[in-house]
């Protein structure tokens, strides 16, 4: 059994744990748990986007919301459970992206005129959740409808937060499994030539504007499946829990503390990111304070990402690599 | 639809617009100014405007006069930018091209985050610079609001400086030169850092100044500053980024189309119109950034 294969498998392994040991503790921990896996889904589709393709896109909070809200208007609309149009909710966020990306990709924009781009979409979105009140609730926002599935689960005694963990960590699991098939297949290899090189990736014959679709439905899918999960943590939609400084800031922090390009890095960024909100708790005032001096500091100083940083100190000090390198061969 | 409209209400509104105009591309400046010289797109300059706003009202409260306290307030947010071109932004000259433009936009979107997190500790209200003894004026039939007044009259004013700065003087000559050329300005003899330094200095103030206009006619929140500084970005980008007359042009014409856009279709399609108004230029015109 080469260890390398099933890299994606540790970390939904460890996290399956967890509801065992903290959630006794009531909602309170486990919010907090089920938040730090939907932002690490979140930078996880980020990175594959932003890490691999050099796409910066600056409308996360904005795609979930584009999710969030399909799934919950069309579910209205028909009248059926709000799980059953869960997938419509991705796909069209997906589609919304991809879009997006294909435009940027056809123009031949820039990492700067997609950031610029993307965040002028991202304030439409939340202008547009806000003004189109017949659809979305506008200010006052709607309650997300309590579903069958999240009340029998209740009368068997699974709390709803407790569900939403495993719907997360399920969806971990899936993206940890797509990061590695990904990078193993051509898709990976596509990926690194165009963020080095793109000019000379075209001339050698590799389909750019697709590669660089792919990657945004891909990215942008995931965020519109995250939505309609968001909300029911929340258990109400409105625009602002989509805004740039709540979702958007905080995803960018956690993709560049963990280190961009790496399978881990957003889980431990979002542990970390998470366990520090929570410290701050007590000093809401200076949390937004904390979070600006942390983008500023870790973009001037540790682009690489603390999983890095970390990985070379341990490497300097114990040599693991080839240690674990020996482990993998024996068998 | 607009057969029904009154003539009189449409040059109202115009003028409006032209006021609303005059302080988005006084804004848009101090984007452009800053990328087109240093690469740097300023994602603090609403948080500059808002230091503005705050600065006068808290200046007013000591000595109760306007204009002195806008003075006063011009002067601090230079400083901060001063203090900023010395401390903050020697770490993002020090990468070159794509890579500092990139360090740039998460260094100032950090900045503006820990500003306005500072800010909100102690101003958690809503603010706005009321302008004592001026009155809405009837000119010809037509009321023109107080404060739009006041906004051209002080705007011609800055506008005309900044046109003698960068057209007669020698340093804004030196300026434009390295917008257009930066190599060839620097073997020219042409200190670039210096003049990055001046002209930081000088969009600090253009945006405190804008911010203040902009809270004579409407209260303001600290949160409000990112808003202003997506209206600076777009502003900046439709007109061109790099070009200062494009920038004033786009600032008129964005200040107008969203002044009737509100009147006739409410606050929501008039934001929306600006948005797509920027993702527009992007799209047709992507190559004039970087």
């Amino acid at each position: 059994m080469n260890i390398q294969h099933h890299k994606w498998l540790l970390p939904p392994v460890v996290l399956a744990v967890m509801p065992f040991l903290f959630f006794t503790g009531g909602t309170y921990v486990a919010r907090i748990f089920t938040l730090f896996l939907m932002f690490a889904v979140l930078a996880m589709a980020l990175n594959i986007v932003f890490g691999h393709t050099d796409q910066l896109l600056l409308f996360t909070g904005g795609v979930v919301g584009l999710g969030a809200y399909t799934t919950l208007i069309t579910a209205n609309a028909i009248g059926i459970s709000m799980w059953a149009t869960v997938l419509l909710g991705g796909v069209f966020a997906g589609a919304f992206g991809a879009f997006t990306c294909w435009v940027a990709a056809r123009r031949r924009m820039g990492i700067i005129v997609i950031s610029i781009l993307t965040l002028a979409l991202q304030l439409a979105l939340i202008e547009a959740y806000f003004g189109f009140s017949d659809l979305t609730g506008g200010d006052t926002g709607m309650r997300t409808p309590q579903t069958e599935l999240v009340g029998s689960l209740e009368a068997m005694g699974i709390p709803k937060l407790t569900f939403l963990y495993y719907a997360f960590l399920v969806m971990l699991a899936l993206v940890l499994l797509l990061y590695q098939y990904l990078m193993k297949s051509h898709y990976g290899l596509a990926f690194d030539v165009i963020r080095q090189d793109e000019l000379a990736a075209e001339a050698a014959g590799v389909a750019v504007v697709r590669y660089k679709t792919i990657a945004g439905f891909i990215s942008t899918f995931i965020m519109g499946l995250v939505g309609p999960f968001y909300a029911q943590i929340e258990g109400f939609v409105f625009p602002s829990m989509f805004s740039f400084p709540v979702i958007d800031v905080l995803v960018l922090i956690i993709l560049v503390v963990g280190g961009l390009r790496t399978m881990y890095g957003p889980i431990a960024g979002a542990a970390l990111l998470v366990y520090v909100n929570e410290q701050l708790q007590a000093a809401q005032q200076y949390r937004r304070m904390v979070f600006g001096l942390l983008l500023m500091i870790l973009f001037l100083y540790f682009r690489e990402g603390i999983v890095l940083f970390v990985d070379e100190y341990l490497e300097d000090r114990f040599e693991y690599r080839d240690r674990l390198a020996g482990i993998t061969r024996r068998d | 639809m607009a057969a029904a409209v009154d003539p009189s209400l449409l040059i109202e509104l115009l003028i409006d617009g032209i006021g609303a105009g005059l302080i988005l591309a006084l804004l848009g400046l101090g984007i452009t100014l800053v990328f087109g010289l240093g690469g740097i797109l300023n994602l603090a300059i609403g948080v500059f405007s808002m230091i503005g706003i705050l600065t006068v009202i808290e200046v007013v409260n000591i000595v109760p006069n306007v204009a002195f306290a806008i003075l006063i307030a011009m002067l601090l947010v230079g400083a901060f930018g001063l203090l900023l071109d010395k401390t903050l932004l020697p770490l993002v000259y020090r990468s070159e091209g794509e890579q500092r433009i990139l360090i740039g936009i998460f260094a100032t979107l950090g900045l503006a985050i820990f500003l306005e997190g500072l800010l909100v500790v102690q101003y958690s209200d809503f603010y706005s610079v009321h302008l004592p003894g001026v009155q809405p004026t009837i000119i010809g039939g037509l009321l023109i609001r107080g404060s739009s007044i006041a906004t051209i009259a002080i705007s011609v004013v800055a506008f005309a400086l900044l046109y003698l700065f960068f057209d007669r003087t020698y340093v804004g000559m030196a300026t434009r030169t390295v917008m257009d050329d930066e190599v060839g300005a620097t073997l020219c003899g042409i200190d670039t850092r210096r003049l990055r330094t001046l002209v930081f200095v000088v969009s600090a103030v253009v945006a405190g100044l804008a911010g203040i206009m902009a809270s004579f006619s409407g209260e303001m929140p600290v949160a409000a500053s990112f808003e202003l500084t997506i209206e600076a970005v777009i502003v900046s980008v439709v007109g061109g980024v790099r070009s200062l007359v494009g920038t004033v042009i786009a600032g008129l014409i964005l200040g107008i189309v969203t002044t009737m856009a509100t009147a006739f279709f409410g606050p929501t399609m008039s934001a929306i119109s600006l948005f797509a108004a920027a993702v527009l230029v992007l799209v047709i015109k992507p190559g004039e950034i970087v």
